[in-house]
């Protein structure tokens, strides 16, 4: 049976990943559940960057994730993929994989109030948004489609947590 | 989000070519890599990319140069420069060099994702304007269209008539009577003419590409399909498609084109995904596919499908009198092309021209105009301009008494109306030279 397996690594508020199971079963139609086997992040350190190599990370989810299951890494350390000073997420188009960091995701990195929901709801929106890259989901240009690319809070902000029809469409062949 | 672009990543690193690839093929673009100057120059000249980033840092051929190399290749590649060091100069150096803008490595995702925003839309411009210039210039109005026969003007009523509609079309008409032209006419008088006419040239087309040519095909359909490419029936959504010489097509293919035409439905080559397109048909012909039709050469339900409309394009000598207004305007137009003040076209050139069968119909009568214009002088193409004078300039007499007359008057013209000594020439006597110029009414003028 194809499962979708969310793996904390370093991430503390395991409570809110037990919150999203349902969300993401409802939103892709397969079970899902939350590994509890510790993940030692420590070896994709950069002390250069003072971040974590996100394609290193990926590459290591990848061998671990058995077949037809998709595997889905969060943590609360930054990320980083080489050209790029920074990531939200990152997985392979229709790879088995996917990774998200909610380091970037806070309120509070900007200068405002902590909001928990809000949050809650960034990283909810980032993993259904890698996990529908791992699925085969190429960016989406219609507003509020959960697979539009965002580079900022703020455009993360702007959409919803849901796929567009067409979006849904194709994921329903894609899964099927 | 599906783009047609294509972006080519060359970078030594096989992460950062990885890490590229990747964002970029999530964005929908067709992405390829490279790891030095080399190998790209080889996939650049295999392959039209449209964008291109560099590492100014490159084992072997430098980012710089690797850049001049491609704009001499094609100048309109963009090509964006990637540096680890923030050198003003050399970034400088590549933008004369006509690269289109440079990064400083790492960069924000934002500023990835806007230059490359900004780069497709400038190439989309570009190939908008390029669209728009060939469909200025291939603008055809019915008025534009040369010819005051019986023959053309019912064709052109007919091209009033049905362009207004979204019917298909079958053109039949002999090599080179314009059949390409009135599928035009057809195409810019229709609601559809802000879209462009895709031809395809069926005759013209190997049968074992004929399928990628009309479908497209999917990335590895084939061997050396590296990349995945629309087909015709593809680009010509919302727009025209003209079949020209569609006699030429095989059984198979025409079972393929039927199946298309009833459902405005296909996959590409090597895919599975159903594309829908809405086109409307003009086919063009210069054999009798009813005929082909009772040989069993073309199929019956495919010849039911397209004859919904059909025009007749007379050949060139049975609208003679269109002869000297296409001529007229052929001059002009090659005389304006080679800035030769020639105008106009002489009264025996133009005899001559309208005596000769034209077997090549117009496209012939231009040809021997165009020619004429390169070897003539003057304001007017005479007779000697045009290859053919010994051929065509037949004289329009075909009586013995014709005959007799024009020799009798050429040989008195040749000895300047010296009656003895034209006699002697002639064989006869004065007297009956006297009264042959009496019977004739041949006057010294004339």
């Amino acid at each position: 049976m194809p499962l979708i397996k969310i793996i904390p690594l370093q991430f503390p508020a395991v409570e809110e990943l037990e919150k999203m199971l349902s969300i993401i079963s409802n939103r892709f139609k397969m079970e899902t559940s939350l590994s509890t086997r510790p993940f030692d992040m420590n070896p994709y350190f950069n002390p250069v960057r003072s971040q974590y190599n996100a394609n290193e990370i990926i590459q290591k989810l990848v061998t671990s994730a058995a077949e037809n299951n998709k595997i889905v890494g969060i943590t609360e350390l930054d990320l980083f993929i080489p050209v790029l000073r920074y990531i939200f997420g990152q997985a392979y188009l229709g790879g088995s994989a996917a990774l998200v960091s909610g380091h970037r995701l806070h309120n509070s990195r900007y200068g405002l109030a902590e909001d928990p929901n809000l949050y809650f709801n960034r990283l909810l929106k980032c993993l259904i948004h890698e996990l529908g890259h791992a699925f085969g989901l190429k960016h989406c240009l219609k507003l509020g489609c959960v697979m539009v690319s965002t580079t900022y809070v703020e455009e993360m902000d702007q959409k919803s947590d849901l796929f567009c029809h067409s979006c849904q469409a194709e994921l329903t062949e894609l899964t099927q | 989000m599906d783009n047609n672009l294509s972006i080519l990543v060359v970078d030594d690193e096989l992460s950062v070519r990885d890490s590229l690839s990747n964002w970029f093929i999530e964005d929908g673009y067709t992405v390829d890599t490279a790891e030095d100057a080399k190998v790209a120059l080889k996939k650049i000249e295999a392959y039209h990319f449209h964008i291109i980033l560099i590492d100014i840092k490159l084992p072997g051929m430098d980012g710089l140069e690797l850049n001049r190399r491609i704009k001499t290749i094609n100048e309109d590649t963009i090509v964006i420069i990637m540096t680890a060091f923030a050198s003003v100069d050399s970034a400088v150096q590549a933008l004369k060099d006509g690269a289109y803008d440079y990064v400083c490595k790492p960069f924000d995702p934002d500023a990835v994702t806007h230059i490359i925003r900004n780069a497709s839309k400038s190439i989309q411009l570009s190939q908008e304007n390029l669209s728009l210039q060939d469909r200025i210039k291939s603008l055809v109005n019915v008025e534009d269209i040369i010819g005051e026969s019986e023959g053309i003007l019912n064709v052109l009523e007919q091209v009033r008539v049905v362009a207004e509609t979204d019917s298909t079309v079958i053109i039949n008409g002999d090599s080179g009577t314009g059949k390409e032209l009135i599928a035009k006419a057809i195409h810019m008088n229709s609601s559809r003419r802000f879209f462009p006419m895709v031809t395809v040239h069926c005759g013209a087309i190997a049968e074992n590409l004929m399928e990628s040519e009309l479908f497209g095909h999917e990335r590895g359909a084939f061997t050396g399909a590296q990349y995945a490419r629309k087909g015709k029936f593809e680009m010509a959504d919302g727009a025209t498609l003209f079949l020209d010489e569609i006699s030429t097509i095989s059984m198979k293919m025409q079972i393929e084109i039927l199946r298309v035409l009833e459902t405005k439905k296909f996959a590409r080559v090597g895919g599975n995904r159903e594309f829908s397109s809405d086109f409307r048909v003009i086919c063009a012909t210069n054999r009798d596919l009813a005929t082909m039709v009772k040989n069993g050469e073309f199929r019956d339900d495919l010849y039911y499908r397209l004859n919904v409309f059909s025009i007749d394009i007379p050949p060139l000598r049975e609208r003679v009198e269109d002869i000297k207004l296409l001529s007229e305007h052929f001059v002009k137009l090659y005389a304006d092309q080679m800035n030769k003040g020639t105008r106009h076209i002489g009264k025996r050139a133009t005899k001559a021209l309208q005596n000769y069968a034209f077997p090549g119909n117009v496209r012939e009568l231009e040809n021997l105009i165009e020619r004429a214009i390169v070897i003539g002088s003057g304001d007017t193409v005479q007779l000697k301009d045009l290859p053919f004078q010994d051929n065509i300039e037949k004289p329009s007499w075909e009586s013995i008494q014709d005959m007799e007359h024009h020799h009798i008057e050429d040989i008195l013209k040749k000895y300047d109306w010296n009656i003895s000594q034209a006699a002697k020439a002639l064989g006869v006597d004065r007297v009956t030279l006297y009264s042959k110029i009496k019977k004739y009414k041949i006057n010294k003028g004339s």
